[in-house]
């Protein structure tokens, strides 16, 4: 716990310095909503009774927390090909703390955004509930599927010889997850073999309670299943990061 | 200092590690005592780092095993890592970082208090000399500072055994010379055990207690450096010269006291037993067979004629 908190800071630390990054990742959640909103606004006024800006924003949400967890895999493969990982894995701390270090990070910097996304949806009109629930419900959906996305991230990050390569395998999963997901279009309408492909995809999870919880639509999944598996995501996803980390340090 | 300092700090016995079918260390013995400098003496890909990185717990033997400071580096890594300081053969340093939060995040690592954290960091800046610099980011550093902030580093947590990979490769004489004097300071005045690789002649000699010449993953001789020169045993006596000296050559074989002749560009060298008594008869038998003698010189062996003896080949900076 100690050595993640260490490591949490510290990429904190870099992040504040880091301009670039830090302008980055401020300003592509501000393009999405603004640019991806109006365009499609004008074309698609309303899905499922909600207004299209409430629609999308969950959506938004969850590819911001997808770039997100690619940027902290990022963050891992930069320090395990500097060799600045040894200086971890000499030290006297778990393994586990290492990445959960790194994921900590990450989902700081998906909360980050995810306020602005939301700031910048109300002023845009969408409507976000005012029960505080809604809100803990939001940042405990988002963080788990952050950290589940960004397990996989560093799996790949761990075993990668390039940043190429990474890039590479990262985007095979980081575009479907979305697209084969309830992001653009409802559950409902979908063709039944879309449907099924959404269904065993967290994203779709995700993106439905938080219509349902926190920006006033109606969850087509029971809200226990989908916090069950955004959670069990996040396990299973760490679980693969360190199994993958483990096999690369041997 | 008790009797820690006449413990066996580090300790390996058949050392092995294989990647697939490369054998990167083929059964490596250690014995380094405490409060001792050890250098590991070797070409680029002879296995030192390997040593190192098993020894240190960021990778596992194939076979055998190692213990430091008295605990295996494979059934107990954490006692080990609590005991160990590093610096690694690349500069592994976060260069978004200052050199005060470089140290600090490292005393963090290992949970030790904030006053402390501060009083050491005073400590180290003070001996490796960062005063001006530690709270300068770190990309801003010249690689000597780099070289001494990793250093500091390696010694925040007051190790008991300190290992050093390649800690002076890429550095410039001046530099290098600042870094040997730590090492130095480290042994005399805390009594800590270092081990540290080098493929530098000169540094293993101006540093080691003991110096292990190691060869394609293999120890091939050990001792302190005086002592691995002294056991060549002969000196050479370099004669260069103008004409034929094919008639020297054969006439210098055949002295009893001459162990090996061999020709080069511009003459012979001899190896005899003693150069210095030896120079007189070998330069009487240069005269009347055709090679006039312009230079003659008595070389002492170095460690680079140890190292080219047990390895066959001559060890390039």
């Amino acid at each position: 716990m100690n050595a993640t908190i260490t490591i949490w800071s510290k990429h904190m630390t870099k992040f504040f310095r880091n301009r670039e990054e830090l302008g980055g990742l401020l300003l592509q959640p501000i393009l999405w909503v603004v640019l991806f909103g109006v365009g499609m606004g004008a074309l698609v006024r309303n899905v499922d009774g909600s207004d299209y800006m409430s629609f999308m924003l969950p959506g938004v949400l969850a590819l911001t927390a997808l770039g997100g967890a690619v940027g902290g895999g990022m963050a891992l493969l930069d320090e395990r090909l500097r060799g600045i990982l040894k200086e971890y894995l000499a030290a006297p701390i778990p393994r586990l703390s290492i990445l959960m270090g790194n994921a900590a990070s990450t989902v700081t910097k998906a909360l980050f955004q995810a306020t602005i996304i939301l700031v910048v949806g109300a002023l845009m009109g969408a409507h976000i509930t005012g029960n505080p629930l809604g809100w803990v419900a939001l940042v405990v959906l988002l963080a788990m599927f952050t950290i589940g996305f960004a397990g996989i991230a560093l799996a790949f990050a761990a075993r990668s010889k390039s940043i190429m390569g990474y890039h590479g395998l990262i985007f095979l999963f980081n575009l479907p997850l979305l697209f084969a997901s309830n992001a653009l279009y409802p559950l409902v309408n979908m063709p039944g073999w879309i449907k099924a492909i959404a269904l065993a995809n967290p994203t779709t999870y995700l993106i439905d309670a938080l219509r349902g919880l926190t920006f006033g639509g109606t969850a087509s999944i029971a809200l226990p299943i989908s916090f069950a598996v955004t959670t069990l995501f996040a396990a299973l996803g760490m679980a693969l990061a360190l199994w993958s980390f483990r096999r690369t340090i041997r | 200092m008790t009797n820690i300092s006449t413990h066996t700090m580090v300790a390996t016995q058949g050392l092995t590690k294989q990647y697939g079918s490369v054998s990167a260390l083929d059964g490596v013995d250690l014995t380094v005592p405490g409060g001792t400098i050890y250098a590991l003496l070797g070409p680029n890909g002879a296995g030192k780092t390997t040593t190192i990185n098993i020894l240190t717990t960021l990778a596992q033997p194939s076979a055998g095993s190692a213990q430091v400071a008295g605990f295996d580096v494979v059934r107990q890594p954490d006692e080990v890592r609590k005991r160990i300081g590093v610096t690694f053969q690349d500069l592994v340093l976060d260069p978004d970082l200052t050199g005060r939060q470089v140290l600090d995040i490292h005393g963090r690592l290992y949970r030790q208090p904030t006053s402390l954290r501060r009083q050491r960091i005073d400590e180290l800046v003070a001996l490796v000399q960062l005063n001006d610099a530690i709270d300068r980011l770190v990309k801003t550093y010249s690689g000597g500072m780099k070289r001494r902030l990793e250093l500091a580093r390696g010694l925040m947590t007051d190790p008991q055994v300190v290992f050093l990979d390649e800690p002076t490769q890429g550095l410039d004489p001046q530099n290098r010379a600042t870094i040997w004097d730590y090492v130095r300071m480290l042994r005399r005045e805390r009594g800590l055990t270092l081990l540290l690789t080098t493929h530098y002649m000169e540094e293993a000699e101006a540093l080691a207690d003991t110096v292990g010449i190691i060869d394609g993953g293999r120890k091939v001789a050990e001792g302190t450096p005086s002592a691995l020169v002294a056991a060549l045993g002969a000196d050479r006596i370099r004669i260069s010269g103008s004409g034929d000296a094919s008639h020297l050559l054969s006439e210098l074989r055949a002295l009893p006291f001459v162990d090996s002749v061999t020709p080069f560009e511009r003459g012979l060298e001899v190896g005899v037993d003693s150069g210095s008594r030896r120079i007189a008869e070998v330069v009487a038998s240069a005269s009347g067979n055709g090679f006039t003698v312009e230079d003659v010189s008595v070389l002492r062996p170095s460690l680079g004629d140890v190292f080219l003896q047990y390895t066959g080949r001559a060890l390039r900076d």
